[in-house]
C-alpha cells in the first residue's frame, strides 16, 4: 500500500491531468511481436499436445506432425521478434544475462531450450527411424519440450503484464489464462485441420473438442480479464477503434462464438449425414487461428493505446 | 591568504590546470565528496523552481544531447513537454487559476518542477532489462550502457514514469545517467551545478531526504503546510514494491499535476501471479486434453 498524501492537498483525484499529456510511454511493440506471440504460443502447446498424446494407441502420425509444427514455430517466431529489435545485429545481447525479474529475458532463456528440444524431438524421431539412440533421444526430449511448450504458451502475457502500461497490468492473472487458452485453442485447430489433410478425421475430430473446450476457457478468462479493466475504469481502449474491432469482432466472434458453433453444427450434420460437415471443421479451425490472432494483436494495440491515456495510468495508481 | 568568495577547497589548488575541474570539485558546488559505494540523488526542491530552464540546457550541453523540439505548445511556458531520449530534465509549468491576491508563499499559484529520472530503488527499467544493458553504478544509479543495448524497448512501457525512450536515431535506450562521466570524475552532477535557486540539489541520498524533512518543516512554520515529500520511503510515490526514489521532489499539490502518479507500481510483481495462472491453464488443458484421449484414433 502507498502512503496516503497530506491532508493539507486535496484528497480526491478529480481527473486532473498535467495539459493531458501522457503520463507513461507506450511500447514500441507492433504486429511483429503479435506475431511471434501467436507462432510460439501455437508452436508451445502443439508440444503440449504431443506429450500427452504420445500415450494413446495410434498417435505416431499426430506426435510427429505436432513435434515438425512446435520445431517450424520455434525457428520462424524468433526471425520476426529479432526484426523487431531496434538494433537487431546485437539479438544475441538478449543471451547475456539472467534477468529473474524480466519476463523478456527468462523468456529468451526458455525460447532457446524449447526451440532446442523442439528440434530434438522432431530430429530426432526421424533419425530415430535409422538410429535407435536418436529415437531415445527424442523420447527423453519430450517431457521437457512440454514443460517448456507450457511456458512459451503463456509468457509473453507475463511479459506484457510486468510493464507500467495500465491495460496490460491491470489484470496479468486472467490475461495469461487468454493466452494460454488461445494458444491451445490454436494448437489444437492447426492439428486438426492437418489431421484433416492427410485423412486421419477421428483424430482431427478429438483436436477439434479440445480446441472448443479451450475456446470455452478463453471465454470465461477474457470476461474476467474485461471485468478486471471496467471495475480500473480503464476498458475504454479495448472497446473502440482498430484494438476493439480486432478483440470484440476478431477474437471474440471470429476466433469464439463462430468456430464453436460451426463444430457443434458440423457435428449435428454429420451425425443426419449431410454434406456441411466436410466443409465447416477446417472452417471453423481457421477462424480459431485467426481469432486468436486477432485478439492477441488487439490486446498489444490496446495497450499501447492505454499508455498514451495520463487518465488511464492515474486511475491505476491512485492508491 | 585571503581568498575573497572563492572556497577554501579551491585555494588548495591555484597551481592547476585550468582547463580541469578540481579533484572532488563536488565538495565546493554541492557540499559533498562524491565516493563510489554511497548512493547519490537528487532531492528537487519545487518551492524554490523560478522555471528558468537551466538544467535542460546545462544537461543537453553536458550529454551532447540534440534538441527535439523548436515550437511552442501553449502549454504554459513548457515547450519541452516530456522527457524522452533527448531529454533528461524537463521543467513542467502549471498556471493554477486562482486569483493572486489568494497566492500561498512560496512559489505562488505557478506550479514549476524540474522532471527527471528518479533512478527507482527497485527500478523497473533495470527489472525489466533483458541485456543487462541498464545496470546499477557504483553510486547507486541507473544508466543505459549504449554499447550492450539492443533496442529491445522492454525498459520503456516498464518505467512507472515515462521516462525511458528509443531514440529513432540510433535505435537505443536513452535516459538520465544522473551525470555519470561527471560523478567518476568528482562533479556534480550538471543540472543540479547549473540551477541558480538551489531547487535542484545533489548529495547522498540519506543526507538530502534528511534536508529535505527539515523543508518541509520550515515550510509548514513559514505558512506553506500543502509542502509534502513525493519519493521519500514511505511517502506518495513509493509503495507498491517500489522503496524509495533516489531523485525525489518536495511538492505542494497533488502529484498529477505534475504529471507524476500517486502510488505507482513495481511491474515485476505482475510476473508471478501471471506465470502461475498461465501454466495452471495450460495444465489444466493438458488433462482435458488427456480425458478427450488426443492421439486415439
Amino acid at each position: 500500500m502507498s502512503a496516503r498524501l497530506p491532508n493539507t492537498v486535496p484528497q480526491d483525484w478529480q481527473g486532473e491531468t498535467y495539459h493531458g499529456r501522457p503520463v507513461v510511454k507506450a511500447s514500441s511493440f507492433d504486429w511483429k511481436v503479435s506475431a511471434y506471440i501467436v507462432m510460439l504460443g501455437i508452436a508451445g502447446s502443439a508440444q503440449v499436445i504431443a506429450a500427452v498424446a504420445r500415450r494413446q494407441p495410434g498417435s505416431a502420425g499426430l506426435v510427429r506432425r505436432a513435434r515438425w509444427l512446435a520445431l517450424a514455430g520455434s525457428m520462424v517466431g524468433p526471425l520476426t521478434l529479432v526484426q523487431h529489435l531496434k538494433t537487431r545485429s546485437r539479438w544475441f545481447n538478449m543471451l547475456r544475462i539472467v534477468r529473474p525479474t524480466s519476463p523478456m529475458s527468462l523468456g529468451s532463456w526458455l525460447l532457446t531450450g524449447f526451440g532446442a528440444l523442439s528440434g530434438a524431438t522432431a530430429l530426432g524421431a526421424w533419425l530415430g527411424r535409422r538410429w535407435p539412440l536418436a529415437g531415445r533421444v527424442a523420447e527423453a526430449a519430450q517431457g521437457p519440450a512440454a514443460l517448456a511448450g507450457a511456458g512459451m504458451s503463456i509468457y509473453t502475457a507475463s511479459l506484457l503484464s510486468s510493464t507500467s502500461t495500465p491495460l496490460w497490468a491491470a489484470a496479468p492473472a486472467p490475461l495469461a489464462a487468454q493466452f494460454g487458452t488461445a494458444s491451445m485453442a490454436g494448437a489444437a485447430s492447426a492439428l486438426a485441420l492437418v489431421q484433416r489433410a492427410v485423412g486421419e478425421e477421428r483424430s482431427a475430430r478429438r483436436l477439434e473438442t479440445l480446441a472448443m473446450l479451450a475456446g470455452a476457457a478463453e471465454l470465461l478468462a477474457k470476461r474476467e480479464t474485461e471485468s478486471r479493466w471496467r471495475r480500473a475504469g480503464i476498458a475504454a481502449p479495448a472497446k473502440e477503434g482498430a484494438p476493439g474491432a480486432l478483440l470484440q469482432g476478431g477474437g471474440t466472434w471470429l476466433g469464439l462464438l463462430a468456430p464453436i458453433a460451426a463444430h457443434a453444427l458440423g457435428r449435428a450434420a454429420d451425425r443426419r449425414g449431410g454434406r456441411a460437415g466436410e466443409v465447416l471443421p477446417e472452417l471453423a479451425s481457421l477462424a480459431m487461428i485467426l481469432g486468436g490472432a486477432a485478439m492477441r494483436h488487439g490486446v498489444l494495440l490496446a495497450g499501447n493505446e492505454s499508455a498514451c491515456r495520463p487518465r488511464d495510468a492515474f486511475r491505476v495508481t491512485q492508491r | 591568504m585571503d581568498g575573497g568568495l572563492a572556497h577554501p577547497r579551491v585555494l588548495e589548488h591555484t597551481d592547476r590546470d585550468p582547463q580541469k575541474p578540481i579533484p572532488q570539485e563536488a565538495e565546493v558546488t554541492a557540499g559533498c565528496r562524491v565516493e563510489p559505494g554511497r548512493s547519490y540523488g537528487f532531492f528537487t526542491d519545487t518551492t524554490l523552481c523560478i522555471g528558468c530552464k537551466a538544467c535542460e540546457v546545462a544537461c543537453k550541453e553536458w550529454n551532447n544531447l540534440p534538441a527535439d523540439n523548436l515550437g511552442m505548445t501553449g502549454q504554459s511556458y513548457d515547450n519541452t513537454g516530456r522527457l524522452g531520449a533527448h531529454t533528461w530534465r524537463h521543467v513542467t509549468f502549471l498556471e493554477q487559476d486562482a486569483r493572486a491576491t489568494s497566492m500561498p508563499p512560496f512559489q505562488s499559484n505557478w506550479l514549476m518542477m524540474s522532471d527527471v529520472c528518479k533512478h527507482c530503488d527497485p527500478a523497473p527499467c533495470l527489472e525489466a532489462c533483458p541485456t543487462g544493458a541498464l545496470f546499477r553504478t557504483e553510486f547507486d544509479t541507473v544508466v543505459v550502457q549504449q554499447d550492450i543495448c539492443n533496442g529491445c524497448g522492454y525498459c520503456v512501457p516498464a518505467c512507472p514514469f515515462g521516462v525511458v525512450e528509443l531514440a529513432k536515431e540510433d535505435g537505443k535506450a536513452h535516459k538520465c545517467t544522473l551525470c555519470y562521466d561527471r560523478l567518476k570524475g568528482g562533479l556534480e552532477p550538471a543540472c543540479a551545478k547549473s540551477c541558480p535557486t538551489d531547487s535542484i540539489q545533489f548529495g547522498p541520498v540519506e543526507e538530502l531526504q534528511r534536508r529535505a524533512e527539515a523543508r518541509v518543516t520550515d515550510l509548514h512554520e513559514k505558512g506553506q503546510p500543502k509542502a509534502y515529500l513525493y519519493g521519500t520511503p514511505g511517502a506518495p510515490g513509493t509503495g507498491k514494491g517500489l522503496h524509495h526514489l533516489n531523485a525525489f521532489f518536495l511538492l505542494t499539490e497533488r502529484p498529477e499535476l505534475y504529471n507524476l502518479p500517486p502510488a505507482p507500481a513495481r511491474p515485476a510483481r505482475n510476473a508471478r501471479p501471471s506465470l502461475l495462472s498461465g501454466l495452471a491453464t495450460i495444465a489444466g488443458l493438458a488433462v482435458a486434453a488427456a480425458l478427450v484421449g488426443v492421439g486415439r484414433r
